[in-house]
């Protein structure tokens, strides 16, 4: 431990007092923003289960409901500090209203005040900032703990992304006319550059990746859409798509778009820096031998690559197909209805990848010919 | 035609383009893998088990039918696997303690709204079906890192094989590390691509910063994002650590 500190420079030493004092600071304001909230907020003071109740539903699902009464205090507006009179109705299976425990804070409204002394309100919705602040803290902590640069660099490229993702989005909503693929094409370009840059570098075998992850992303675009055209969307089911407030193909695409890109980048990283890591150990080696290699590097990633890709679209589904089917849906309708979306983007992205694979190769042979004519 | 019809041909016909033999198995594995999940959600309709305990074996299957089919069995994948399953179920058990704090499971108001037509009283706990979710979603990166880790550990120990205990651990971090930013990208964008709609929506609908961070659904998507950082983090340690106790024990 000693020796720990007497390796820290007297810069690194500010630089951590500035993160650990931002972290403590984001903390403290978290915990007490309540009066930022033009909602009411209250904490839960007193919890008692009045009353329980066992349903069976009409596909013999069993469930208990259970009545919940809670008393909370206000934490901001003019009643603050005042007491409210809650009641939460929830089930055995919290499917959408959780049971509160003492020390929860929650979203309410205050009804009309009566002669009584005590308020009573209605529960909107549970304050979560804190908790979400708190993950975002340690997946940063875990993140560079472990990565070091590398690490900090995944959480960096993770916020830049986010942030370009949200004003594309706000250029779309905005301006009524721009086609969402178009404004989501602009933000892909830039997101490659940038993830890219930050990943590996300004080498030539980041300028590699950059060209070839572009082609990628754009072949799979085109293909997908072709699809989609030459079938007439047969067996998609656009009317199921969650959170809809647009028209869903274009949402849709844009989606397969951004989905895949990260699972494009990869590939494309990995071959070109393979390759130029095996040219700059032998200037002399043949375009057919980095050829070569540059397939077996290839098949050994298109397996798992589209494996990830598949899991991370298809996984948030489980919810909303453990629902059909405990509802007696026929297994067929149900995956259909849900599916077809999921399954599409999973397809199309692993398209995507494996397409990749040859284009990295050889626009990275471009780019390795290119530097061996320059020499 | 249908699309996912047309979409699979495709996409088999590239892979074994491509990837030769391999390719055929990659695609055989991704076929495998939907049918596991498929079935692990059939039998989690049942309230009487357990979907933690469906999720690991679910995960087991997967991940040795992703690193045993497509690769081979042998010592270096066979310590993949362990990596694999340990990560998971620290993480299984890290995923349903926030869950329950941050109360996300189930389904939001924004969901709702489609599926009214349904009983949602079913008796299952959702909590734990959220848990699984985050971890299914991670699970083929996770069992990536794994291999990808401790393949080339082998082959630098085969190279060095006097290094000390130490080294080779910090070796194989090193290895790691320099995967860890690419494989978190490639899911923080397959969940952004997927998430695209509800931002949308959030925007449309005008939610101020305050309502979108404490709706559920946001909260359920950005905790699976970080959870899924977090596991393609602790796997390179788990990997790491596991490969040089192997290597090294082996020599004494």
């Amino acid at each position: 431990m000693m020796d720990l500190l007497k390796r820290i420079t007297r810069r690194q030493l500010v630089l951590l007092l500035l993160i650990g004092g931002a972290v403590m600071a984001s903390l403290i304001f978290v915990y007490h923003n309540q009066s930022f909230y033009q909602q009411p907020i209250a904490k839960v003071v007193e919890s008692t289960i009045i009353s329980e109740q066992e349903v069976v539903d009409s596909q013999g699902n069993q469930d208990v409901i259970y009545q919940q009464q809670l008393l909370a205090e206000l934490m901001n507006g003019a009643d603050k500090g005042a007491l409210i009179e809650l009641v939460n109705e929830f089930a055995g299976s919290y499917v959408y209203h959780p049971e509160f425990q003492v020390g929860d804070q929650l979203f309410v409204t205050i009804d009309q005040v009566n002669d009584t002394e005590r308020l009573t309100g209605g529960i909107i919705d549970v304050k979560r900032d804190h908790y979400l602040l708190m993950m975002a803290l340690l997946f940063a902590f875990v993140l560079s703990a472990v990565g070091r640069r590398q690490g900090i660099l995944a959480v960096i490229s993770l916020i830049i992304n986010a942030v370009l993702m949200s004003l594309g989005l706000n250029v779309y909503i905005q301006s009524a006319n721009i086609d969402l693929l178009v404004i989501m094409g602009v933000v892909v370009l830039i997101m490659t550059i940038v993830s890219l840059l930050l990943i590996s570098g300004f080498k030539h075998q980041t300028y590699a990746a950059i060209v070839a992850t572009l082609l990628g992303t754009f072949l799979l675009l085109v293909i997908t859409y072709a699809v989609l055209k030459l079938t007439n969307e047969q067996g998609l089911r656009f009317e199921e798509m969650e959170f809809l407030t647009r028209p869903p193909q274009a949402i849709f695409m844009a989606g397969v778009l951004v989905g895949a890109l990260g699972a494009v980048m990869d590939i494309a990283v990995t071959i070109s820096s393979a390759l130029f890591s095996l040219y700059d150990k032998n200037y002399a080696i043949a375009d057919q031998d980095l050829k070569a290699s540059g397939r077996v590097i290839g098949q050994d990633i298109m397996g798992t690559m589209t494996n990830i890709l598949f899991f991370a679209y298809v996984s948030g589904t489980i919810p909303t197909l453990l629902l059909y089917f405990m509802n007696g849906a026929p297994l067929g309708f149900t995956l259909s209805m849900n599916l077809s979306l999921e399954l599409t983007r999973a397809l199309a992205g692993g398209i995507g990848i494996v397409l990749t694979i040859p284009i990295s190769l050889y626009t990275t042979l471009f780019f390795i010919n290119r530097k061996r004519a320059r020499l | 035609m249908n699309v996912l019809v047309i979409l699979t041909l495709l996409l088999l016909v590239l892979m074994t383009a491509i990837g030769g033999k391999k390719g055929v198995r990659s695609f055989v594995a991704l076929f495998v893998n939907f049918i596991v999940l498929l079935i692990t959600v059939l039998i989690m309709t049942d309230p009487n088990a357990n979907p933690i305990i469906l999720t690991l074996l679910a995960c087991i299957v997967i991940s040795s039918n992703t690193l045993f089919f497509i690769n081979s069995i042998n010592i270096k994948t066979k310590i993949a696997f362990v990596a694999t399953i340990l990560t998971t179920v620290i993480l299984l058990l890290f995923i349903q303690f926030i869950t329950e704090q941050s109360m996300v499971q189930g389904f939001g108001d924004e969901e709702i709204e489609g599926l009214t037509i349904f009983s949602f009283y079913l008796g299952l706990d959702f909590v734990k079906v959220a848990a699984s979710v985050v971890i299914m979603s991670t699970i083929g990166a996770v069992a990536d890192i794994a291999i990808s880790t401790s393949s080339p550990m082998f082959e630098f120990y085969r190279h060095n094989p006097s290094i000390s205990r130490r080294d080779l651990f910090l070796a194989g971090m090193k290895i790691g590390r320099d995967l860890l930013a690419s494989s978190a990208n490639t899911l923080f964008f397959a969940f952004f691509g997927g998430y695209l709609a509800l931002l949308v929506r959030f925007k449309d609908l005008s939610y101020s910063w305050g309502q979108m961070v404490n709706a559920k659904v946001f909260s359920a998507e950005m905790i699976t994002i970080f959870c899924a950082g977090v596991g393609v983090a602790v796997i390179i340690p788990v990997t790491a650590l596991l490969s040089t106790l192997y290597l090294t024990t082996k020599k004494e």
